[in-house]
């Protein structure tokens, strides 16, 4: 990470799941955690997401989704980002993910699932600690 | 006037007495800089009025209860756990897979979930729904979903022994005209179907998520509802505002409230513009809770504002003229917030929806024990939580008999003064909204949708600082702490495997319809739609049911609406 730059963090919401609160939260938390943060709102496909993340550089990609389709589009933007030749981005995850799904997700390059009950600042020391330099 | 001059003199005198002597002593003794919990007196309520602030149960303003006794209990001894689970809000994957499981739950009436992609106007072959069709409700994409969908009352019921509740909001008059048209097919008269479309798409674009269009035709869509229901199927309510969604996407008590007002004020003014009398239309007018929180007291005092705040806009502000229509219709009193269930220690769940339950007794509501204590593990109540929280609720009912009295703390110095408070709160966020130019005004320029997210990284923080105590959670989380579980019997899962197999499935449902159907006629039929939907004043709903009837989808129709009213693109909102 270059000397002096504030790490850089989109949140978005990928599918069609229109539940924010968390991904608002996050996204005002990591903004007081020191990072600059983007939201993209809803729906974003994967193809959008990963041009917000090509176009405001960024070195985290947030992806919040609770209506079960997850496994589908997770992967597929990692798929994407790599593609896209921006493979540096540390991508993680949150909303409804159940347990079993994780390990799965994990391999196919999401680097981190967060849920209900992580905390801001245990999600912004993670991302410090990982964020690719 | 509570008490006299002099009485109140003698009461500050005392209370100062007090406060310098036994409550400066005890905090001396304990090394308390701060009394830990306060005390209300009758200063408190020097300028309180009884008949203007609380009056009788039924009768303006409202504040005890919306009637004059509660209501009657329906409910047989006899009713078990499944019957509890057969009214729930429910639905997955095909429309063969939801009718076959409300069969086998032997519903007789529908309480509706639609997956995403119906919710939000796509068909289920469109590339935008890969991955969601048929997971979070039913994939519905022509009429033939509906027909097959309503096989469930065969040989149990008919349509119009049957309500519906169909929690669907900007495509709600698409789903209206097939319901009707399945009525029709069935040879039931429309005029005696009845039901509840959720139908409120103020509350989509500040909390919920599923809105299409911009705020203006979405508006237009629900007058439509409105004067197509009032004049043509006067047995369904065109609405059911909700204060709930707002509540959980991390929204104040008072916020919640004020914030559904408006939107009510925003409706009921649809009416109004379309030439009705407000007499006519209100009446059907039905409200969603306000979800809740672990404030028990707050929540008390939230219910018993909320009926005096909706009794005074009818009244005043709208000049309804029967007495009936001042009345909020729906769950106005306190419930859970299902946003307070945790899913560390979940049983203790059951402690929490027991307090709200208790909560919603005294505020002039039936005691209920709340949603299961298993609702954040995942989807299906099991029966265990569902005969535990129908149990609390007849423990708190019949053991401890909080329904013996209703709306038992009016009159106490600080229930009466917590709800004046939070009225005013309300009134004056109302009022800002007004003063914006409406709730469609607030939502437009984001305001609705930032001061949500403010609330909700308020709470968040406080959680995190420890501020507000999550037991399990941010506070005795020790090694001693037990995890206590129970084996959890869940009636219906969703079938993984059909839920998985639903999309695929729908697909070539779909493409059936689509070659079988008379394709010139859906043509004409949505680009009849498309010249009518430039026209303000065009009831849209009789279109939809021309389309619909031709097998028209879910899709098409709304593509037509996306080329005349475009896609809602919301800006600055956080």
């Amino acid at each position: 990470m270059k000397e002096g730059r504030k790490i850089r963090v989109v949140i978005a919401k990928p599918g069609l799941d229109g539940h924010d609160r968390g991904a608002k939260v996050l996204a005002l938390g990591l903004r007081d955690e020191g990072m600059e943060v983007i939201y993209t709102g809803l729906r974003q496909t994967p193809e959008k997401i990963v041009q917000a993340a090509i176009q405001e550089d960024v070195d985290v990609v947030g992806l919040s989704c609770l209506s079960g389709a997850h496994n589908e589009l997770f992967p597929r933007v990692v798929e994407l980002l790599k593609s896209e030749g921006k493979e540096d981005c540390l991508v993680m995850g949150g909303g409804l993910i159940p347990e079993e799904d994780v390990p799965k997700l994990k391999e196919k390059g999401i680097a981190a699932i967060f849920t209900s009950g992580a905390s801001i600042h245990t999600i912004a020391e993670y991302i410090r600690q990982n964020v690719k330099t | 006037m509570l008490f006299n001059q002099d009485e109140s003199e003698k009461i500050a005198r005392a209370k100062k007495d007090w406060e310098e002597g036994l409550l400066k002593r005890q905090l001396e003794r304990f090394g308390m800089k701060e009394p830990p919990s306060r005390t209300y007196t009758p200063l408190d309520l020097r300028d309180w009025d009884f008949l203007e602030k609380v009056g009788f149960p039924g009768q303006y303003p409202f504040t005890s209860l919306e009637y004059p006794t509660p209501l009657p209990e329906r409910l047989p001894d006899t009713a078990s756990p499944a019957i509890f689970l057969a009214g729930a809000y429910a639905g997955y994957g095909t429309v063969e897979d939801t009718r076959d499981l409300w069969r086998a739950q032997r519903r007789r009436g529908a309480n509706v979930a639609f997956d995403l992609p119906t919710q939000l106007g796509y068909d289920s072959d469109d590339s935008i729904s890969k991955g969601e069709v048929g997971k979070v409700g039913i994939a519905v994409d022509t009429l033939r979903d509906f027909e097959v969908l309503y096989e469930f009352l065969d040989g149990v019921t008919t349509m119009d022994q049957s309500a519906s509740n169909f929690t669907i909001n900007a495509p709600c008059n698409i789903i209206l005209a097939m319901y009707i048209a399945v009525a029709e097919k069935k040879g039931v008269d429309p005029a005696k179907l009845r039901g509840t479309p959720q139908n409120d798409i103020l509350k989509e674009f500040v909390a919920r998520g599923t809105y299409i269009f911009p705020p203006e035709p979405s508006m237009r869509m629900v007058r439509d509802t409105i004067t197509y229901c009032t004049k043509n199927l006067p047995l369904l309510n065109p609405i059911s505002i909700c204060g709930y969604h707002i509540r959980e996407a991390g929204a104040t008590a008072a916020q919640t409230m004020a914030f559904t007002f408006a939107d009510a004020i925003a409706y009921v003014q649809l009416g109004i513009d379309a030439g009705l009398d407000v007499d006519e239309f209100v009446p059907r007018f039905t409200f969603l809770n306000f979800s809740g929180s672990m404030d028990f007291f707050l929540e008390i005092a939230r219910a018993r504002a909320a009926r005096r705040i909706w009794a005074k806009i009818m009244k005043e502000r709208f000049k309804a003229k029967n007495p009936r229509n001042w009345v909020i219709s729906g769950l106005g009193a306190a419930v859970e917030g299902r946003y307070c269930y945790t899913t560390q220690r979940p049983i203790n769940n059951l402690a929490r929806g027991i307090i709200m339950g208790v909560a919603s007794a005294l505020s002039g509501g039936r005691p209920s024990g709340g949603v299961p204590y298993d609702e954040p593990l995942g989807l299906g109540h099991s029966y265990e939580g569902t005969q535990l929280s129908v149990d609390a609720a007849r423990i708190m009912r019949y053991e401890a008999q909080l329904g013996e009295v209703t709306d038992p703390l009016a009159g106490s110095y600080y229930i009466e003064s917590l709800t004046d408070e939070v009225e005013t709160e309300t009134w004056e966020i109302i009022n800002k909204i007004e003063s914006m130019g409406g709730a469609v005004e607030a939502i437009r320029s984001g305001w609705m949708q930032r001061e949500v997210a403010k609330s909700a990284y308020h709470y968040q923080r406080e959680v995190e600082s420890g501020q507000r105590v999550m037991v399990g959670v941010n506070r005795f989380t020790g090694e001693n702490e037990l995890t206590v579980t129970t084996n959890r019997l869940v009636p219906h899962p969703y079938d993984p495997k059909k839920r998985e197999g639903a999309e695929a499935r729908q697909i070539a449902n779909l493409a059936k319809v689509k070659r079988e159907r008379d394709n010139q006629r859906v043509q004409s039929t949505l680009k009849a739609l498309y010249q009518v939907a430039k026209d303000e004043k065009e009831n849209l709903i009789p279109y939809f049911l021309d389309c619909v009837k031709a097998y028209a989808t879910l899709g098409e129709m709304c593509n037509a609406l996306r080329d005349v009213f475009g896609e809602w693109e919301p800006v600055g909102i956080l």
